[in-house]
């Protein structure tokens, strides 16, 4: 096989057992890679009723047929589980040097099946997989159980020839919101994949490959790879891309807030008078050691940061434009020191970042409002309240006092104090940072998105604020669900093939030239018709899976603030989200029922 | 003398870690179709404390009992000679082909030298570059 590797490594964590298995080329070419392959892997293996948290659930870690090869932004990797904070099916993204050290190594996939007795570590140098005992690294944050093994791994330079992946203190406990971090500050974020790695006591994942990825013709890969960097520097990717490197992803914090739809004061408004504080601008200006990239990636987006401030003091990675809005904006806190802050802190105990400042928000409204007792947290948690912010995410990562309840997620917390409504998620998982009010479409993208709100199964935001490729009125409905679906369908084989979704949302690649990729790169036979449509199966099939889990259409909605308070200010003033009519709009593009369920037409089409 | 030569220049600062240097070395190198970075003659060394990228091209072997491993201090910031030795040493396991084990050692690859890795670096980081520098009599090898 080219592209792909052809192998995937099964481990049985129960009986310290693994085997080696071949992957049906088949197979491969039509559910393209990670994110559709792992996931029909779970489909097939995994009883979509199973409690995520017990040993019967199963935890994937998948590359694409691009992932290591070095084309543009193609380092990442997947984590593919059922998801403990609600059911759905999770596949989590992150990038880094993880995903291409595991394909050298020789695997397009590692399954890990049941529970180890006790916690346990796995490392892979090529063909040798061996389990170490984790008893000692438990407990410890992610970046010191990396240090810790590669410690262990013998001298600094053997150590550093190996990628880690691991949980921190929050996975071990089983928070709900917990990540799997890897080169210490990449997260595979979200879905609380990190909880299902705690409950199978695996501390972390280590690797270490000197193999090749075969490709069909090295000449024309290579220039491949290099007319994927020349567009980089090209005109079409010149507002989006070149204000990656400069700005981080935070420069959206300018663009969002002018159109009136960042997240303020947990979604009660879209415009935050304190914007600038919290921007890419600022970040640049004030506490950014350097740009970091993940691996083949020319963006960049990744900041190394230090802060000075005495009271939260320290040095790392991030935080990016979502933490920096929901931790900021939406918690209503316009200092960058405690957002960055909590942000480390979420990258060594291993949590979520969208989630968390979700969740802290939720408890800072809950508070405000007089729902939630200030004897219950110990402290007053206002809006604004940097400290209780940095509090809350390390009690939360530890399920310490009320961070016991926001650990179960911030549906939970809310219901928890009679306000359900006030947690701002959908399928129990927090909004990303974007008000769906004044960006219609993003409001459909959450709604149906099959891991829970997420700005990563469809990015509206690229071309209704950015206008990437081509411009729409955010604030208008109007053939939105026709853009929304294209997007899902065109994600599900970005995320398959092992690419950075930046590549489409900032460098302006289409569905063309994913093809090209995928063809040079595999030469399987790809075509524009069978990519889409291997999209369009990975959406349906994921639905499927979430419809005997136990999702309805019941859950294809948004808070009701989003539904009955229109915005009180800027330009989406007055709006409220026309959801009740882009959704059965959409169902029927997807060629679903009116309960959202596909029809068997539309099944055997698609080969499901 | 004074003689001038065409040298691959590296600013660490720019450098942000992406290694399209090595997937562009190993391409240029490797004989069979397939990308392997271990077949590159330049790695980047990623600090993942400091948050610092090292980008190392690879020099002659050496087996002889190191001297120069230390630390130098610079702006206070403190860096690690062995992490920018440029020498393919029993010490670190990298700049080995696979399988053979042979030492790699950067040839400026193409003719006259345009070497792959700074063509395909995105962050310039990378510079090949006209310099006036101070060399022996001896001829260089």
């Amino acid at each position: 096989m080219n592209g792909w590797i052809g192998k995937i490594l099964r481990v049985d964590l129960s009986n310290s057992s693994f085997a080696v298995e071949d992957l049906d080329p088949d197979l491969a070419k039509d559910y393209v890679g990670g994110r559709g392959l792992a996931e029909k892997y779970l489909v097939d293996e995994v009883d979509p009723t199973v409690d995520p948290l017990s040993e019967d659930n199963k935890l994937i870690f998948a590359t694409g047929p691009l992932t290591g090869t070095g084309l543009i932004a193609s380092g990442r990797y997947m984590v593919i589980t059922k998801s403990p904070l609600n059911n759905c099916i999770a596949c989590s993204n992150s990038g880094g040097y993880f995903g291409p050290e595991m394909k050298y190594a020789g695997y397009d996939m590692i399954i890990f099946e049941g529970k180890a007795p006790e916690p346990v570590y796995l490392m892979i140098k090529d063909d040798v997989v061996e389990f170490k005992s984790a008893v000692d690294l438990w407990g410890k944050p992610t970046d010191e159980t990396e240090d810790l093994i590669r410690a262990e791994i013998g001298s600094r330079w053997k150590g550093r020839e190996f990628r880690i992946a691991s949980i921190g203190p929050a996975g071990e406990r089983l928070c709900r919101i917990a990540c799997v971090i890897n080169d210490k500050s990449r997260a595979a974020g979200r879905s609380g994949v990190g909880a299902v790695m705690g409950s199978k006591n695996l501390k972390a994942l280590v690797v270490m490959g000197t193999k090749g990825i075969p490709v069909p013709d090295r000449n024309k890969f290579r220039e491949l790879v290099k007319a994927s960097i020349d567009k980089n520097r090209s005109d079409v990717a010149k507002v989006t891309a070149q204000a990656l490197p400069i700005f981080g992803t935070s420069v959206l914090v300018n663009i969002i807030n002018e159109s009136g739809i960042l997240c303020t004061n947990n979604f009660q408004t879209g415009v935050f008078p304190d914007a600038m504080k919290i921007s890419g601008e600022n970040i640049k200006d004030t506490i950014l050691k350097r740009n970091k990239g993940c691996f083949a990636c020319p963006m960049a987006c990744g900041r190394a940061t230090i802060i000075k401030d005495k009271k939260f003091a320290g040095e790392g990675e991030g935080p990016e434009y979502e933490t920096v809005a929901l931790m900021g904006a939406s918690c209503g806190i316009n200092d960058l020191a405690p957002i960055t802050k909590a942000n480390y802190i979420c990258n060594q105990l291993g949590m979520d970042t969208i989630d968390t400042g979700n969740i802290v928000a939720c408890l800072m409204e809950l508070y405000e409002k007089g729902y939630l007792p200030e004897k219950d947290i110990g402290f007053k948690a206002n809006f604004g309240n940097g400290e209780a912010l940095v509090k809350l995410t390390t009690m939360m990562g530890l399920r310490e006092g009320i961070g016991d309840v926001m650990a179960e997620g911030g549906y939970a917390l809310a219901e928890k104090y009679g306000h359900p409504e006030l947690f701002m998620g959908v399928k129990k998982q927090g909004l990303p940072a974007y008000d769906p009010r004044g960006v219609q479409g993003m409001g459909l993208s959450y709604a149906t998105s099959n891991r829970g709100a997420c700005h990563v199964r469809s990015y509206g935001i690229a071309v209704e604020i950015l206008g990437v490729n081509q411009k729409l009125d955010p604030l208008t409905s109007d053939g939105k669900h026709q853009v929304i679906k294209a997007f899902q369908d065109l994600t599900g084989v970005v995320d398959s093939s092992g690419l950075c979704l930046f590549v489409v949302l900032a460098e302006g690649f289409g569905v063309n030239d994913m093809v090209d990729m995928l063809e040079i790169c595999t030469g399987a036979g790809y075509t524009a018709e069978n990519v889409l449509l291997a999209g369009e199966r990975i959406w349906n099939m994921e639905r499927l899976f979430n419809l005997k889990a136990g999702i309805t259409k019941a859950d294809d909605t948004l808070p009701p603030r989003f539904l009955k308070e229109p915005m009180p200010e800027g330009p989406a003033k007055g709006l409220v989200s026309n959801l009740d009519k882009m959704l059965p709009l959409y169902y029927e593009i997807r060629g679903w029922n009116a309960d959202g369920v596909p029809t068997p037409a539309k099944l055997s089409e698609l080969g499901l | 003398m004074k003689q001038k030569v065409r040298k691959i220049l590296i600013d660490f600062d720019k450098c942000t870690g992406c290694r399209h240097c090595e997937t562009a070395c190993a391409l240029a190198h490797i004989t069979e179709d397939s990308v392997n970075p271990r077949f590159s003659r330049i790695k980047v060394f990623v600090d993942l404390e400091k948050g610092n990228n090292y980008p190392v091209i690879s020099g002659p072997y050496t087996d002889a009992k190191c001297t120069s491993r230390g630390y130098v201090t610079i702006k206070g910031e403190t860096f690690d000679t062995c992490t920018i030795c440029r020498a393919a040493c029993p010490e670190k396991p990298f700049f080995f082909e696979p399988g053979t084990e042979v030492p790699l050692k950067c040839d400026l690859c193409g003719e006259p030298p345009d070497p792959n890795c700074v063509k395909w670096c995105t962050s310039d980081a990378l510079k090949f570059e006209e310099v006036e520098e101070e060399v022996d009599d001896v001829v260089n090898e």
